[in-house]
């Protein structure tokens, strides 16, 4: 009988170790370049609704600038703790731009389905165009990119980043 | 008692080991990855798209592309982004083969199959006499980097062939997909494009699911809960075979052996003592097994050991029959209730350790998914998964057992002159039982005679021969038809023995009643069974150098031994269907016969990675083996023959 019990607690305890969750995102820093910032806070495109917004609108926040696509899983698995985020620190000066290298239908019935709560961009060639410029080489997603408030870029990633980190990074910044 | 403690101590080690390496909440293969890209991390380094993702496009024949993908280590290709677009006219894409791929858990679709390993997608072209040598493709595909987290955009690539001079275009109907074929999804068990004759040493794309295979990789990519769950399900179900339903009589008749004193309760318990004992016992064998890679099945079934379990049974039988009693001695007894506390006497552990011994020889049943768990945990060292999905599979076959003890408490009725007759009967079950163990030693003229006399002696017990008396009740009625049909079946096997017959299914075939006359004579006797012949291979050299000798020839390779059962069965029922024997035609038949378990058998089966017979492996033509294709445990003859469609193209 306690044999049972025992197997039981073992498989308990065991089972907690051995559930898959979402394995631990190592992305990687890439050099900061200030030409790219220039490149980028330049840049007009245009959003859901198909009106044209440009990217200088929004200095003066801190900014993070996230490459993404509805077919990029590791994109899909961040953006749920960047809606998150937006929500806490968004009267502290915080700003999300979601930048899509997709289809439009695609994206919009994908940031309808879990509420993205900051602007998302379509982009297209130039789009690969402006990440390739501030170190995407090979055009890969997610990618992402932060601005101080007075538009010079502190780090950019490729890759997924943790929630905790990006918090650390953004509380110097607001 | 022992036995117990070394349980609990193995439990207890794996609980600690498991808590050793607590940290971030990780899946463990997530983890392993982690631990091989740590090496790498501070050199990690984005590779660009084309070295990513390595794609070449090889010609095979005038009607045939095959495609090789290599992603590299960390790297996998998405199998429905993977898309092949002619851009010449007159050429047309009819079909696209490509192979299994691994389940991957995406957020938002579930469960994705993608590809971390090189593998091949094959083409099948369609020519129009319009159509030119020169063929452009468009092929795109997309993947991303697993460590790091980023997916590339869809690749596209455009690359230039030649092809061989089309053959005449005979106007057959086009099973065209469409100009723009996207890959189909991987056949299961249907028959491949005659033109995907490609075998490469690694992750072919083979259609036909064995069970083997099926399970194996169940292991590699599924959540620890469903493989323990399904692991479940397939003990439930193996319950139902031939190799649960010994335990019956045997459970039944220790329960019965108790006498007054079973309560619902306790017989539920002596059931559940006896289960976890089989549970644990198969866990641990397995894991065992599974370390050492040795073959623990000859080892557990010479003869001598089933003869001893037999003697067991045989033993345990007699006292059924009132011709002693069998109990522990009194001082242990007192010993053993004390630490049982309320349980009654020490029986349980008695019981515990029956069905622990018993585990280890009902094999045969369950050999595809042992062979499965095993090769699992030999190749992974992953005891603990395999541990457990073994304990929890034997848990699901003692389910009924459990359900006996439950009610057989209830359903017997209290004390009565016909308990004895009860007894008896389970009795001459556990001599049967018996006898079907130490069968595999013995000869098939003896094993005969044995229930010959088995059955010959109960039904004289049943009052067969006896007349029955005036007013009997219906059960002496009962009893003593099933009586003279027992007489009657002994009889025939007995005549059968005598008369030539070694066949215990068919005692009496030896024997013709009906006149020969010229169409009889000229008519082959079915009762004859025509085996396949199979040349003898004895060692791994041997085999090689038979492989060699048959290029162009598909090669059999069937593994077998005295003891292993599902080999007869196979020999018996599936090899000697016409349909069978007609797809082995050209095949060169080879067979291993590892009873004796020389090194050299020994080292034939590790060559293959197999703990024991059963085990039927198949060679190309050139000389190949094809992993995909391995059967182990009894196949029926559709089932063969459905592998034999698939690998003999």
């Amino acid at each position: 009988m306690g044999m049972a019990v025992l197997a039981a607690t073992a498989g308990f305890l065991l089972q907690g170790k051995l559930t898959s969750s979402d394995p631990e995102p190592m992305p990687i820093d890439v050099p900061v370049t200030n030409k790219g910032a220039k490149i980028i806070l330049a840049a007009t495109l245009p959003d859901l609704q198909g009106k044209n917004q440009s990217i200088s609108q929004w200095i003066g926040k801190v900014l993070v600038v996230n490459f993404w696509a509805t077919w990029c899983e590791p994109c899909r698995r961040e953006i749920p703790e960047f809606i998150e985020l937006q929500d806490k620190f968004r009267d502290q000066g915080l700003l999300f731009i979601g930048i899509a290298l997709d289809q439009k239908i695609k994206v919009i019935r994908y940031s309808k389905e879990i509420g993205i709560n900051y602007p998302v961009l379509l982009g297209g060639i130039e789009a690969m165009t402006l990440a390739k410029a501030v170190g995407n080489r090979h055009a890969v997603l997610p990618f992402t990119v932060i601005f101080d408030r007075d538009g010079k870029i502190t780090s950019t990633h490729l890759g997924r980043i943790a929630r905790d980190k990006l918090e650390l990074m953004l509380k110097p910044l607001l | 008692m022992h036995l117990i403690r070394f349980f609990l101590l193995l439990l207890c080690f794996t609980s600690i080991n498991a808590f050793a390496e607590k940290g971030k909440p990780s899946g463990l293969l997530s983890r392993l990855q982690q631990l091989g890209t740590n090496f790498a991390q501070n050199e990690q380094e984005l590779l660009p798209p084309d070295q990513a993702f390595k794609l070449t496009i090889k010609v095979r024949n005038a009607n045939t592309l095959v495609a090789e993908f290599e992603p590299t280590k960390n790297y996998y290709l998405y199998k429905d982004k993977i898309a092949f677009k002619p851009q010449s006219t007159g050429i047309l894409i009819e079909k696209i083969l490509l192979p299994q791929g691994k389940m991957k858990n995406d957020l938002t679709f579930g469960q994705t199959e993608v590809y971390y390993k090189p593998f091949q997608a094959v083409i099948s072209l369609k020519r129009e006499a319009s159509a030119t040598n020169q063929l452009t493709l468009a092929a795109t595909y997309q993947g991303c980097n697993e460590p790091i987290g980023v997916c590339y955009a869809p690749i596209d690539k455009v690359i230039k062939l030649t092809l061989p001079v089309a053959k005449a275009a005979v106007g057959f109907v086009a099973e065209t997909v469409s100009n723009d074929a996207t890959a189909a999804t991987a056949f299961i068990n249907t028959k491949p494009d005659p033109a995907a004759e490609l075998f490469y040493p690694s992750d072919r794309p083979f259609s036909v699911e064995t069970e083997s295979k099926r399970i194996d990789r169940m292991f590699k990519g599924g959540d620890f809960w469903l493989i323990l769950t399904s692991f479940f399900g397939i003990g439930l179900l193996l319950s139902f075979t031939p190799c649960v339903f010994p335990m019956f009589p045997i459970l039944s008749g220790i329960i019965a052996n108790r006498g007054q004193h079973i309560t619902k309760t306790h017989g539920f318990i002596l059931a559940l003592a006896y289960v976890l004992g089989m549970s644990l016992t198969y866990s641990a064998a397995g894991v065992a097994a599974g370390l050492s890679g040795a073959m623990l099945s000859a080892v557990l079934q010479n003869a001598w050991v089933l003869g001893g379990f037999a003697l067991v049974f045989v033993t345990l039988a007699f006292s059924m029959f009132g011709f002693y009693e069998l109990q522990l001695p009194s001082s242990l007894q007192n010993k053993l209730s004390e630490e049982a506390g309320h349980l009654q006497g020490g029986h349980l552990t008695s019981v515990f350790g029956m069905g622990a011994l018993s585990a280890l020889i009902v094999g045969p049943c369950v050999a595809a998914p042992l062979a499965g768990a095993l090769l699992y945990i030999s190749q992974t060292r992953d005891v603990i998964l395999g541990g457990s999905a073994l304990f929890i599979m034997a848990l699901g076959m003692g389910v009924p057992l459990l359900l006996l003890g439950a009610s057989a408490g209830a359903l017997l009725p209290k004390v009565g002159p016909w308990m004895e007759s009860v007894k008896r009967f389970f009795g001459v079950l556990l001599l049967g039982v018996a006898i079907w163990l130490i069968s595999p030693v013995l000869s098939a003229a003896v094993h005969m005679l044995m229930w010959a006399a088995l059955l010959i002696v109960s039904a004289i017990y049943l009052h067969a021969v006896d007349p029955l008396p005036a007013g009997a009740s219906g059960f002496r009625k009962l009893f003593k038809g099933l009586g003279v049909i027992a007489l009657l079946f002994g009889v025939a096997l007995l005549a059968g023995v005598l008369s030539g017959s070694r066949d215990i299914l068919q005692p009496l075939s030896k024997i013709n009643i009906s006149s020969i006359n010229e169409e009889d004579a000229n008519r082959v006797n079915t009762d004859e069974i025509e085996h396949l012949v199979f040349q003898r291979v004895n060692s791994l050299a041997e085999l090689n150098k038979r492989i060699v000798r048959s290029q162009n020839k598909y090669v059999m390779l069937d593994f077998y031994a005295d003891w292993c059962i599902s080999c007869k069965e196979m020999e018996r029922f599936t090899f000697t269907d016409a349909r069978v024997k007609s797809s082995l035609k050209d095949v060169v038949l080879l067979q291993a016969d590892v009873t004796a378990n020389t090194l050299d058998d020994a080292a034939l089966l590790m060559h293959f990675k197999l703990f024991g017979p059963p085990g039927i492996l198949f060679f190309d033509r050139h000389g190949r083996e094809i992993h995909d294709a391995r059967v182990i445990g009894y196949q029926n003859k559709e089932d063969f023959l459905a592998i034999l469609d698939a690998v003999l193209i």
